[in-house]
């Protein structure tokens, strides 16, 4: 302990070696563990509706600059309820994959013998919902972040709650979860995320909000990640998930009515020579 | 048979989100003040955290830790003189100009806080219950001596962690008459009739050195406590706000106080003739 | 201290000039055993926000903003900084804590907080009174000294006679019991606006004096409307000035009564 005035009772240098500020940024050191994403995805885009939410990712998982796998597919269908969007590492999200599989099959066990035993409680009621998953993960997340060791994804879940409203919400590597009307993560965050707040400001706005109205959001908003995110594709899945239709996962959809019309009048940033 | 397979057949996820363990604690209905620590999964858990809360290495650490400042106390022929100041600063942010300093152990004991506000208010807590457990032990109340050895061997085990404390055990016992201890985080313990204590120690040092007698009146220990004290407040910006002030005697601490440094500041230049360094003037 | 004595090689032997500036390591050192886990990762993250607590004679206020940021983006409008603690069975004292700073912590705070009071009641067969959860939640907080929380908590209740009770807390749980206290991004523009119009700070009684006769204003037990105003104004003028601050106003008003929830829409620019 320094017992000088100036810095009384902070540590001292020669006993706790030099300052070590490398502590506070990311990336440094020798890693043990993922301590950065190598094959990721990008962005994850979702907005609820009126009765649901969309969900949508491009299939692209990058390996830093290269476009490396062009058929991954970062959406997951949990059960008729819950629809996952994986966004960072790809094979963090696999492991995330294999332990929701065998949480499914667990829950399936146990909610089949339930769901039995009482006549009036029916096969849905006893399976997880969008947002006990969404608890559920977050608790992993955190988990792993407290040990150091994270899972480095985004993740969205969206879908119906325990009452049948929709359901969105996200989970990080740092085990932070928030919800919203609308959510995405990565550059989406800062393109697409303004679009879908055109359209649902708040969640007053979602009850107004039609099913077509937050599909053709959410496709635009994918095109426009198309236009401006250098780590995207032009192939992307898209999920709906309603009270009525459970969950429609539409996996290889092409981007449709693109214009680079806007292309022509970039310049860059640098000399300009033309 | 069946133990077999569900030993093989157990998922790998099986230590994925909270662990029972964690959840088997809280559900203690005393959780004793326990000693097992979190620590960060890091080769170096000591430099992590300092790297995390050191504020005069780096202003901009992220998280920065309530510290606390000029404390003294003197021993003196009435007993034992303690007063603190009441500021705790948080880098150059004054997190609160109120803190009670001054931590009553028991009636008979009291412990100063300087340092990490948290650590001083927790292991001077932890002291109290051991105190209180000597007590049921052995029928009669623990010395001074002992109370501040658990204090100090307990610090001293935690040596190297990050620790911050720099603490006076105050109090007087029969067999002891009065007592007065330093302890630090460094596992320092002193003995001594005179401690001056945090950032503005020196300035504290300075007044005390120059009135302290042995044979002071109680009154004018008590007026010596609060000047120093004030001299720490004047010239140091770490230090400020009240003047808490105590008086161990045979029969237990007495509380003279717990005032602002503004009037007392005013009145000791304005009645006698001190500060001169400071107009008086008010336009 | 007692590391002079060690014999440990000093690098540039022990400094005693007040100039003396502490050495910073930039570059990481070399690896150390290897298997053992490095560091690599930032496991805070500053969600942004404000909260702020006041308590008065017979009841006590915890506010905060909805607003959850990273960065400059904005997160959600709606993620509440506020929780219940205890549950709501009818004679539980009501209990309120706010958690600012990395949400994450915070959240996993309260949920420790709230499991630790409905098992003592649970254990007991009494509720936990707010004096001791209040220092069961700085022994949380303390828990985790080496690995702290990144957070800055301020607890809420009524007190054994009924007058309303106000702990605020530091990342590592020293703790105090205070009469108003402002937490998180803006403490900085609120907590001396709370000083000057809850303790009155700064603020002399008029026509007392002139110069050094003038006498100080003494606080006293501020009416529930003028401390819910307070609230108010506290926070649309941090609006105003920070960036990490807005959306709306989340209010638990505590009294004998139990928890009143008030919200109410903030600037969302």
């Amino acid at each position: 302990m320094n017992h000088f005035p100036q810095a009384w009772g902070r540590p001292r240098d020669d006993v706790y070696g030099a300052y070590d500020a490398s502590y506070l940024h990311d990336q440094n050191g020798p890693k043990a563990h993922t301590q950065s994403p190598i094959v990721t995805g990008t962005s994850v885009v979702a907005m609820k509706f009126k009765d649901g939410v969309v969900i949508a990712t491009d299939n692209l998982a990058s390996y830093g600059a290269l476009a490396r796998f062009t058929n991954v597919k970062r959406l997951r269908q949990f059960n008729t309820r819950a629809v996952l969007g994986f966004g960072g590492d790809v094979s963090d999200m696999q492991y995330l994959d294999r332990l929701l599989s065998s949480l499914s099959i667990r829950e399936n066990y146990s909610a089949y013998a339930s769901s039995a035993d009482s006549a009036d409680a029916t096969e849905a009621s006893a399976e997880l919902n969008a947002k006990n998953l969404h608890t559920y993960l977050s608790k992993v997340m955190y988990k792993r972040r407290s040990d150091f060791n994270p899972l480095w994804n985004a993740i969205l879940v969206a879908g119906l709650d325990g009452d049948g409203k929709p359901f969105l919400a996200s989970a990080d590597l740092l085990g932070s979860t928030f919800s919203a009307p609308s959510l995405a993560t990565g550059f989406g965050a800062h393109l697409a995320q303004p679009m879908m707040r055109r359209v649902v400001p708040n969640e007053a706005a979602v009850a107004n909000t039609t099913r077509e109205m937050a599909e053709k959001a959410v496709r635009d908003a994918m095109k426009v990640l198309f236009y401006r995110d250098a780590r995207s594709m032009d192939r992307y899945s898209i999920a709906i998930v309603s009270k009525e239709g459970g969950v429609e996962m539409m996996e290889d959809e092409q981007l449709e009515g693109q214009s680079w019309a806007f292309a022509d009048r970039i310049r860059g940033y640098g000399t300009q020579v033309n | 048979m069946d133990a077999l397979v569900a030993q093989y057949s157990r998922p790998a996820f099986a230590d994925e989100a909270a662990v029972s363990d964690d959840q088997l604690e809280l559900a203690q209905s005393m959780p004793p003040l326990s000693l097992k620590f979190a620590l960060p999964p890091v080769a170096q858990p000591s430099s992590w955290l300092r790297s995390m809360t050191d504020d005069y290495s780096n202003p901009n650490c992220p998280i920065k830790i309530a510290h606390g400042t000029t404390t003294l106390a003197f021993r003196f022929q009435g007993g034992i003189i303690v007063a603190t100041d009441s500021r705790a600063t948080a880098g150059n942010w004054i997190a609160s100009q109120t803190v009670k300093k001054v931590i009553e152990i028991n009636k008979c004991l009291l412990g100063t806080m300087a340092g990490g506000a948290a650590d001083c208010q927790y292991w001077l807590a932890y002291l109290g219950m051991q105190c209180r457990l000597h007590e049921l032990r052995h029928k009669r109340r623990i010395s001074v001596a002992a109370a501040s050895k658990i204090l100090a061997n307990l610090v001293y085990s935690y040596k190297g962690m990050g620790l911050s404390m720099g603490t006076m055990c105050a109090g007087v016992t029969p067999q002891e008459g009065p007592a007065l201890y330093y302890i630090d985080s460094d596992g320092t313990r002193l003995a001594g009739n005179l401690f001056c204590v945090g950032s503005g120690q020196t300035f504290a040092y300075g007044v005390l050195d120059a009135e302290y007698r042995y044979d002071l009146t109680d009154q004018e220990a008590l007026e010596l406590g609060s000047r120093s004290i004030l001299a720490a407040t004047h010239r140091d910006a770490f230090s400020g706000g009240f003047i808490n002030l105590y008086h161990v005697k045979e029969d237990g601490w007495v509380k003279h106080g717990f005032n602002d440094t503004n009037p007392i500041f005013w009145r000791t230049k304005l009645e006698k003739g001190e500060f001169s360094n400071v107009t008086a003037d008010i336009e | 201290m007692g590391s002079i004595f060690q014999g440990a090689p000093i690098p540039e032997g022990p400094g005693y000039s007040f100039r003396e500036t502490p050495a910073v390591r930039q570059a990481p050192g070399p690896s150390s055993a290897a298997g053992e886990r490095q560091h690599g990762f930032y496991p805070y993250t500053d969600n942004g926000g404000s909260t702020l607590g006041i308590s008065g004679a017979d009841f006590a206020i915890l506010a905060g903003d909805t607003r959850s940021t990273s960065g400059y983006n904005i997160n959600t409008r709606y993620a509440p900084k506020l929780y219940k603690i205890g549950g709501d069975a009818p004679d539980t004292p009501p209990i309120a804590l706010s958690v600012v700073g990395f949400a994450a912590d915070g959240a996993a705070l309260a949920e420790r907080l709230d499991t630790i009071v409905k098992m003592y009641r649970y254990q007991h067969g009494k509720p936990m009174g707010v004096a001791a959860c209040a220092q069961r939640l700085s022994h949380l907080l303390y828990m985790k000294r080496f690995f702290p929380f990144y957070v800055a908590a301020i607890l809420a209740g009524l007190d054994e006679s009924g007058r309303g009770a106000l702990y605020s807390y530091d990342p590592v749980g020293s703790y105090e019991r205070e009469q108003c206290r402002a937490g998180g991004a803006a403490a900085s523009l609120i907590m001396p606006f709370l000083d000057n119009q809850v303790n009155f700070k700064n603020q002399n009684v008029p026509g007392s004096g002139q110069g050094h006769a003038l006498e100080p204003r003494k606080p006293y037990d501020l009416p529930r409307g003028t401390v819910e105003e307070l609230v108010q104004d506290a926070f649309t003028s941090a609006v105003e000035r920070h960036i990490e601050v807005g959306d709306g106003l989340q209010m638990m008003i505590i009294t004998r009564d139990g928890i009143e929830e008030v919200y109410r829409d903030l600037k969302k620019d």
